[in-house]
């Protein structure tokens, strides 16, 4: 018998881990939890998941599970991780990681201090454009590093926004950087592998973005972040923006060698590449060029959907795939501990400059 | 005595109100998340000078919100429900806050909880209709549905929330009436109903064809809950609620292109919608969900199966349509004109 996973926490995000863990025939989901019973209760139901507890550590004790997918608010990831560490459980964290850095830290600390295993469930670095920029990137096409972009859209007009908007007491509001930390980590956690210096500076700025701004949770929110980051031998700039439209996810990696543009949205990557004819003629060849990547994409795509490869939460799939594969064998963990380190101590700074009163 | 109406701002709250103040009810606490959607409860309150009508803004999500939204009542309609989102929001926004208003009221001090009557809105789509086959009649004595999983999560969460209440009020002795209401509509309203077809991209796809549509004109229906919540026979009864004479999907969307604005509609017979769902279905198990299964056989045969309906049990509580189906369409396809002007 394969793995057995549990999920602690049952809001929107657990139907996503749900459908990605049911999509690995080598594991089973045994049981969900949650402090409200009647959440517990409706995801079990709706997906026949044969147990639910509104109980952690009666969960632990009962179903002994392999893995616990922590799925609950932020400020509650350290203590339930070091639960589950303690009940000998891996633990699969749902973004953000935590409140804050030291909480971060804390969290690796028990996960190596236990021997167990950590993953954060960064996804779109797993998704096919993403790997396919890596592949790029260690095969040389790119050349080094020299500055990142790496863009994400959220729609507030959506469920998720709707949510935040009707609920002044939404967790997210409690967050020391509020909209930005929810999805910040997924901004960072592209740049992070490329930026080659722990410490970058770092400059934030944050506003209130649109004709009429966003009304949440009783006031204002800042809803617009910029922010410029300078490493070693690579620059980046971060965006986050609730009002550009379309709702874009992308990432720009210019490389001394070539130029890539990865789309999350259409899951496409297109290379610029340095012109090859002199002159006029070398003007001419690159929009070909470009219409040759985006067909082959485009193509591509189409394989991956014939193939029922091509749902929206692909990149959790592969990325719980390689967890759970690294449990299985004892081999390295899909995202090193020092990646989700530095993205949070990232998040840290960029919150003490869009929020100083909160760190205050 | 204090009335509380929760889901006071939304499209049947304010109507409830109105009837509530028409029968004389004069001390309503009307208790609403959004406080901009005010507007017409303060226009009510200014029309009639002789109620007390308290404006109560608050999450009932949140249980200091749920204490002071039934301190001192003693009769609470209860309107508010998930009614889009997630599952997970809708499952919160249904059936934890009516446990929240039920704990509320038991937590109270000096007030039973026996001495209160709760009067909740549900929803027709509690009801098990497909093992019947198409064409079965609904009343109030047709078993619930015995698989919510299969069902939209709109459907499941309603389901919820009743069971919990009529657990609770197993529990505790109070008094419970529940109302299922059909098809909502009217001014501020939708124009069409998941009964009546679905929008897709462009096109509008009919599937409802000569199915009756459970319509209950929104005034209607804020005449039936407030006529139960008042009679003294109702405690722990069900009551459906939708207007006598009802149209056909057919019939209501010829209507509403006749009177509103030209619809491209495709209509799509039964067994077409089944067959579609089936494929569908064999997709989105085959390919492990690339596409959502929005339409899937059960779904197709409890939204667009056809059923006969019987709102004769509701007739014998005294309830009485204020507006006739012709009046309420046309009131109806009015505003919808007015809002897509051709």
């Amino acid at each position: 018998m394969g793995l057995k996973i549990a999920i602690v926490g049952c809001g929107k995000i657990a139907d996503a881990h749900v459908e990605e863990i049911r999509k690995i025939p080598s594991v089973q989901l045994s049981a969900v939890c949650d402090l409200e019973p009647i959440m517990a209760e409706q995801l079990a139901t709706r997906y026949s998941v044969p147990r639910w507890y509104s109980d952690v550590a009666t969960l632990l004790a009962t179903e002994k599970p392999d893995v616990l997918h922590i799925t609950t608010p932020p400020q509650s990831h350290l203590p339930l991780t070091r639960q589950a560490v303690a009940a000998g459980c891996h633990v699969f964290l749902e973004k953000p990681v935590a409140l804050r850095h030291s909480d971060t830290e804390l969290i690796v600390e028990a996960a190596v201090a236990g021997g167990r295993k950590l993953a954060v469930n960064y996804w779109p670095n797993f998704e096919a454009p993403a790997l396919e920029l890596r592949r790029l990137y260690e095969a040389g096409v790119l050349g080094s590093a020299v500055h990142i972009e790496s863009f994400y859209g959220y729609d507030l007009a959506g469920e998720y926004g709707m949510a935040l908007k009707r609920d002044p007491d939404h967790w997210v509001h409690r967050l020391p950087g509020k909209l930005f930390q929810n999805v910040l980590d997924h901004i960072l956690n592209k740049i992070v592998p490329f930026l080659g210096n722990d410490e970058p500076f770092i400059q934030a700025i944050a506003y209130c973005g649109g004709e009429q701004g966003t009304e949440a949770g009783g006031g204002q929110v800042l809803d617009e972040l910029r922010v410029i980051l300078r490493g070693t031998s690579t620059s980046a700039y971060a965006t986050f923006s609730s009002h550009a439209r379309p709702v874009g996810h992308s990432l720009r990696f210019y490389g001394t060698k070539n130029t890539a543009t990865v789309d999350f949205a259409a899951r496409t990557v297109t290379l610029d590449r340095k012109a090859t004819f002199p002159s006029a003629v070398g003007r001419l060849i690159p929009p070909f060029l470009s219409a040759k990547d985006y067909l082959r994409q485009g193509l591509k795509n189409v394989n991956s959907f014939s193939h029922a490869r091509f749902h929206y939460f692909d990149g959790m799939r592969r990325l719980l795939t390689e967890f759970y594969l690294s449990i299985e064998q004892d081999s390295a963990v899909p995202i090193a501990y020092s990646e989700i380190l530095r993205v949070s101590a990232m998040m840290d700074a960029i919150f003490q400059q869009v929020y100083p009163e909160v760190r205050a | 005595m204090k009335v509380l109406v929760t889901g006071a701002g939304g499209f049947l709250g304010v109507h409830v109100v109105e009837r509530l103040l028409a029968h004389g009810y004069t001390d309503i606490r009307c208790f609403l998340r959004d406080r901009t959607k005010a507007e017409r409860l303060v226009e009510l309150s200014r029309l009639n000078p002789g109620a007390q009508l308290e404006l109560c803004s608050g999450n009932l999500r949140s249980k200091a919100d749920c204490a002071r939204a039934v301190a001192d009542v003693s009769l609470v309609f209860h309107l508010v429900a998930g009614m889009k989102g997630a599952a997970a929001e809708l499952f919160a926004d249904s059936v934890i806050v009516s446990r929240n208003l039920v704990e509320a009221l038991e937590q109270r001090e000096g007030i039973p909880i026996q001495s209160t009557r709760i009067v909740l809105v549900s929803s027709f789509g509690v009801y098990g209709v497909v093992p019947l086959g198409r064409g079965a009649r609904i009343n109030e004595t047709t078993p619930l549905e015995a698989h919510p999983e299969l069902r939209d999560t709109y459907s499941h969460s309603k389901l919820r929330q009743e069971q919990l209440l009529w657990e609770y009020q197993r529990k505790d002795g109070f008094e419970l009436i529940v109302l299922r209401p059909g098809v909502i509509y009217g001014p501020g309203g939708s124009a069409f109903s998941n009964r009546v077809g679905l929008q897709i991209g462009s096109a509008f796809f009919h599937l409802g064809g000569n199915n009756l549509l459970p319509l209950s004109y929104v005034a209607n229906c804020a005449e039936a809950i407030v006529v139960a919540g008042g009679h003294p026979d109702a405690a722990g009864q069900v009551y459906n609620v939708h207007d006598d004479e009802l149209p056909t999907a057919a019939e209501y969307l010829s209507e509403y292109k006749r009177q509103v604005k030209s619809v491209r509609s495709i209509r799509l017979p039964y067994f077409a919608t089944r067959m579609l769902a089936g494929c569908l279905e064999t997709y989105h198990r085959r390919s492990l969900g690339q596409l959502p299964a929005i339409l899937t056989r059960y779904k197709v045969a409890a939204a667009w199966g056809g059923n006969d309906f019987d709102n004769a049990k509701l007739h014998s509580l005294g309830w009485r349509p204020l507006v006739t189906t012709q009046e309420a369409m046309a009131k109806t396809f009015e505003y919808l004109q007015g809002q897509n002007p051709q």
